[in-house]
């Protein structure tokens, strides 16, 4: 199934998300590229250069847009760590499985980074599949993140692969968290305080369906763990939605603060429209708090 | 309390019991079938933890269970029903079709007794329901006071007006009881309250079937010269089916009574199949009156009857209101 690429290109660039795409790619170089004034050579315009490293003379000169290129830019190591515990298999908040979601997260990231020459490489439950570069090696990570997110999958536990990332990985990689939608504990966080030290975080939570919203009123909803069915009659009434509403609210504000304590950005996604919006803005912010 | 269709009760049971074992398996089966098309959802305890979906959890197990109980109950209540509860119980026929003639000898002696005797029926008259009661006063000749009548407040208003004449001084009931040759003629009287009743072959449907009596109050002492005597007047009585019931005031041993009018009186009383009572208190009166009426009542009662009536009240009601109670809390659960 070579499609999971594809969909990250599709959604890169559809329509009404072209110019934001194209910004997002703009702020991926900005963020994790920089500029030094060291000059290296021209190449045409791509979409989401920098405007200030356009060369206006060089442009009219030629009559195409030109960017300036700059030595400074080395390749990175993007390391993709996805929870592909059950839960990831469950409803996102959009609808639709939150493996679909959490897969497109990570393959838009890992694309900015093939696009920008940087490697990518996966932390899954079991095993750390080494930065490479190439679209096919891209494809072959997402494909293998999609396929271990199961229903019949163990519980998910962010820990493991945090702490095979603090064990495995050396300094300076950019490591993008693809979490489930979980308070984070104190084994968690200490974690999280240890690879930021040493590496560049960001941190993508899938957010969980909404347990009162009205169309999941009639259906039957089973949670995965311990596949209880939630009765139908309970998950209704304006007031117990009132509740649960600022309780969920609460919980993804309590994770952001957290992370945001340890200077880590994050951004909570239900559902593939807003995988991209919710990147550029991680990218902003990620930017914000390194400066 | 008895059962008349006491087979139905082990088909409910068994009924019952494969409903709900039909419930169970297609409920099993629904789930079984459901729980692939369930939505996965992760972390419920974000939803299970609120105190806001315990008490709800908690409102809905209650109602529920409520709701299960009401429907047994209805359910029970309507199986009983089906049951047909009933009461048994015995009843004589009709007791209310009595005639009974007041025959009240008006002369001087006895006028104490007999207003204590129209004191006494003028209060059971009130319970009196279709029985005829007619009043005779005789001396030297019968007159009839009222004829027989179920007519209640007529009956009162006769006996009120009686009791006033008995105490007024001008003794105005003795009007036309004096015609006769003599005094106190106990047989002419009697003969005449008997030929108070219907007469058999002119009888209607109305009249058929109803038991005659006489209360005979006199002291039996004859002044004068008779028509009838006093055992020929009690040979019309039997043939016409009378009873007799005798209320002798002179009968005591403080008096120089004659035994033999005492025994021809008692005699004539008993072959109509009355009773004989002598006595010297006004006062016993009201107690005789009641004896002779409860016994006139007991052998002139109808056959026994076994009667067998649904009793569905309370079955009905208890179906009626879990029925209700069923839908409010269905209402309930589902709101």
């Amino acid at each position: 199934m070579p499609g999971l690429l594809r969909r990250v290109k599709t959604t890169l660039s559809i329509g009404a998300h072209r110019r934001i795409a194209g910004l997002l790619d703009g702020e991926y170089a900005s963020v994790f590229h920089g500029r030094s004034l060291e000059f290296d050579d021209l190449r045409p315009y791509v979409p989401g250069d920098e405007l200030k490293d356009i060369d206006w003379k060089a442009t009219a000169r030629l009559g195409d847009l030109m960017t300036r290129r700059f030595v400074a830019r080395r390749q990175h190591t993007v390391v993709l760590v996805v929870d592909d515990g059950r839960a990831m298999a469950a409803r996102a908040a959009g609808g639709e499985s939150k493996r679909e979601v959490a897969v497109l997260a990570a393959g838009v990231l890992g694309y900015l980074a093939h696009r920008h020459g940087d490697l990518v490489g996966l932390l899954a439950r079991d095993r750390y599949h080494p930065a490479s570069g190439g679209e096919a090696h891209l494809e072959r990570l997402l494909q293998t993140a999609h396929d271990a997110i199961r229903l019949d999958a163990p519980a998910g536990d962010l820990t493991a692969p945090l702490a095979r990332a603090a064990r495995l990985l050396g300094r300076g990689r950019i490591l993008v968290v693809v979490s489930d939608d979980c308070p984070l504990g104190e084994a968690e966080l200490a974690l999280v305080r240890r690879l930021a030290v040493r590496h560049e975080l960001l941190w993508v939570t899938i957010a969980d369906a909404d347990l009162m919203a009205a169309e999941l009123v009639p259906a039957g909803v089973r949670d995965v763990e311990s596949s209880l069915a939630l009765p139908a009659f309970v998950r209704d009434g304006p007031a117990l939605r009132a509740e649960f509403a600022a309780a969920t609210a609460a919980a993804a504000k309590r994770t952001s603060d957290a992370l945001e304590r340890l200077g880590v950005a994050s951004a909570r996604v239900g559902s593939s429209e807003a995988v991209i919006p919710a990147l550029l803005r991680l990218l902003e912010e990620h930017r914000r708090a390194r400066r | 309390m008895i059962v008349l269709q006491g087979w139905l009760a082990p088909v409910w049971l068994v009924a019952a019991a494969g409903a709900i074992a039909l419930a169970i398996v297609l409920v099993r089966r629904r789930r079984d079938r459901r729980a692939d098309a369930d939505v996965p959802v992760a972390h419920s305890e974000r939803l299970t933890a609120l105190p806001g979906y315990r008490r709800s959890l908690r409102r809905y197990t209650v109602l529920l269970s409520a709701l299960a109980a009401v429907v047994l109950v209805g359910f029970v209540a309507a199986s009983v029903l089906t049951l047909r509860l009933a009461v048994q119980r015995v009843d004589r026929t009709d007791p209310a079709t009595r005639d009974i003639v007041l025959c009240l000898d008006v002369s001087g002696s006895m006028v104490d007794y007999d207003s204590e005797v129209v004191g006494v029926f003028s209060d059971l008259a009130k319970r009196f329901e279709g029985e005829r009661l007619s009043l005779v006063l005789f001396n030297a000749s019968a007159v009839t006071y009222f004829p027989l009548t179920s007519d209640l407040s007529y009956i009162e208003a006769q006996f009120a007006r009686l009791q006033g004449e008995f105490a007024s001084p001008e003794q105005s009931y003795f009007d036309g009881t004096l015609f006769g040759d003599g005094s106190s003629l106990v047989g002419d009287g009697l003969a005449s309250c008997v030929t108070r009743f219907p007469d058999a072959a002119a009888a209607t449907d109305a009249d058929a079937g109803r038991s005659r009596s006489v209360i005979l109050v006199t002291d039996n002492l004859v002044a004068g010269k008779q028509v009838f005597s006093l055992p020929e007047a009690g040979d019309l009585a039997r043939d016409r089916g009378v009873r007799v019931y005798g209320i002798n005031p002179g009968d005591t041993e403080s008096e120089d009574y004659i035994p033999d009018i005492a025994d021809e009186f008692r005699s004539v009383v008993t072959a109509s199949g009355g009773a004989y009572y002598a006595l010297d208190d006004p006062d016993a009166i009201p107690d005789i009156v009641r004896r002779i009426e409860r016994e006139q009542a007991r052998v002139t009662a109808g056959p026994m009857r076994v009667v067998i009536a649904d009793a569905p009240a309370l079955a009905a009601w208890a179906a009626l209101l879990a029925l209700v109670a069923a839908s409010v809390l269905g209402w309930a659960v589902r709101r």
